[in-house]
């Protein structure tokens, strides 16, 4: 067999495409060239070849596909001729833009939905949180002020307190009670006592046994009714130290000195 | 020897196919939708068969034609028309079958763009119109032994090559060189025949 003869044997598996790579790149170098007998056998084999699709089974494409390709010719040759990259649509701009552009459009809504949500989340929690710190507040203070009362009641009723009665200097006013305990502190109560003038309020004094001298102590005011209860839990001075308490009206937020002359005085030792 | 009776067909006939590619290259809606409508079938069978999925099929029968609608000018109108848009569907079809392997892009390189096909198409093209000849065809291949038929089928269809259909058919490569080779030159005999 010549090698014209071999390459002619190949022509009809290389029209078909069945060729391996080996024996293709052969036959086209030998096509290269210029074996015009093979050349033209080779355009006879593929027309040949061609003839095989009618093997396949008769099928008939939907309507769709045709309107679709008419659909998308009629508006290229609208606009010269010039393709488009997307078949169908009438507005020019492609399927996909407007989709996401709904989605965006979809998104925005829904993030602006979501963000007054999250707000009114947010709102409602530190509104809740707020209530629940003024519910702690009030807890504390209340545990403060039972705390106080138990101390107080304590100071009241144990055996070691000193029962000290303090004397108005005005026979008019009442008389003040007070209940000195050496660990727990002093605690200090009236009734029916009158409110102090404007902007002033009544202090507690400590008189000192070695030198005379007045010690400043807590500021209180009686309530509407005249009652108070005032407890020092650290007194300046101890009580064995301590010759007598004294009380006086002072100005707002109490003073080092006493600047008015004691409204009532108990002796301690 | 077969080669005899093949002669050039007449430059003074224009066929209808060639016609409508004439006027296509003035963007003719209308020349368009008539090779649409004479064609589409037979390309639309060849790619679900190589494909069997109809959607996809779709797919490429719709790529296949907008080419012809854009790329009309590139198509020689001396060549016949419908064994060249068999090629052109054929080889967007195995595109989609298969991934961009060696031989596939072996096969885009030798059909380029367009396919190149036969410059000068047999005398029995003519003798023969286009149902007589599908006819014939599914004949002959229905008379050639199970085996030979499934070779040429794969080659055709799959886009599979000697090798592959040896391995895929449990058969020497030679033989299936030979059914394959053998199986086409029965129906060039067939068809002359029938001319």
């Amino acid at each position: 067999m010549s090698t014209h003869d071999h390459f002619r044997e190949l022509i009809e598996a290389y029209a078909i495409g069945s060729l391996d790579a080996a024996e293709c790149a052969e036959l086209e170098a030998h096509l290269a060239s210029g074996c015009a007998d093979c050349v033209k056998a080779l355009e006879e084999a593929r027309w040949l070849v061609s003839q095989l699709a009618y093997l396949a089974p008769n099928a008939q494409p939907s309507d769709m596909l045709k309107g679709r390709l008419l659909q998308t010719v009629r508006a290229e040759a609208a606009a010269g001729g010039q393709p488009r990259q997307e078949p169908v649509h009438s507005t020019g701009i492609p399927w996909w833009l407007w989709a996401g552009v709904a989605a965006l459009l979809i998104f925005s809504v829904y993030s602006a939905w979501n963000e007054r949500q999250l707000r009114s989340a947010v709102n409602n929690l530190q509104q809740q949180a707020e209530a629940q710190r003024a519910e702690r507040q009030k807890l504390e203070q209340d545990l403060l002020a039972a705390k106080t009362q138990a101390h107080e009641a304590m100071i009241w009723s144990d055996p070691k307190s000193k029962k000290i009665m303090l004397q108005p200097k005005d026979p008019n006013m009442p008389q003040l009670e007070a209940m000195w305990h050496p660990e727990l502190g002093l605690c200090v109560r009236g009734w029916k006592v009158p409110s102090p003038g404007e902007k002033r309020m009544l202090q507690l004094w400590l008189i000192s046994k070695k030198s005379g001298k007045p010690m400043p102590s807590m500021t209180f005011w009686p309530d509407s009714n005249g009652t108070f209860s005032a407890m020092v839990e650290n007194p300046p001075d101890t009580m064995s130290d301590t010759q007598a308490l004294a009380i006086t009206e002072e100005p707002m937020g109490g003073s080092p000195q006493p600047t008015s002359a004691p409204m009532w005085v108990g002796g301690v030792s | 020897m077969f080669l005899a009776i093949f002669s050039p067909k007449g430059n003074d006939e224009v066929s209808p196919d060639a016609t409508l590619m004439q006027q296509l290259l003035r963007k003719d809606v209308s020349a368009f939708e008539e090779l649409y409508e004479r064609h589409s079938r037979i390309v639309y069978s060849l790619v679900l068969r190589i494909l069997r999925q109809g959607t996809t099929a779709e797919e490429v029968v719709q790529d296949v034609f907008l080419q012809l609608w854009r790329n009309s000018a590139r198509y020689d109108l001396s060549r016949p028309f419908v064994p060249w848009l068999l090629t052109l569907a054929r080889n967007r079809a195995l595109d989609h079958l298969r991934l961009k392997s060696e031989r596939q892009r072996r096969r885009e390189e030798q059909t380029e763009e367009f396919p190149q096909i036969a410059t000068a198409a047999p005398e029995y093209e003519k003798a023969l119109d286009e149902k007589r000849r599908a006819e014939r065809v599914r004949s002959l291949m229905g008379s050639l032994p199970a085996a030979q038929k499934k070779a040429i089928e794969l080659a055709y269809f799959e886009g599979l090559s000697h090798s592959e259909i040896a391995a895929s058919l449990h058969e020497p490569l030679g033989t299936v060189k030979s059914w394959i080779r053998n199986g086409l030159l029965r129906l060039k005999e067939e068809l002359q025949a029938t001319s």
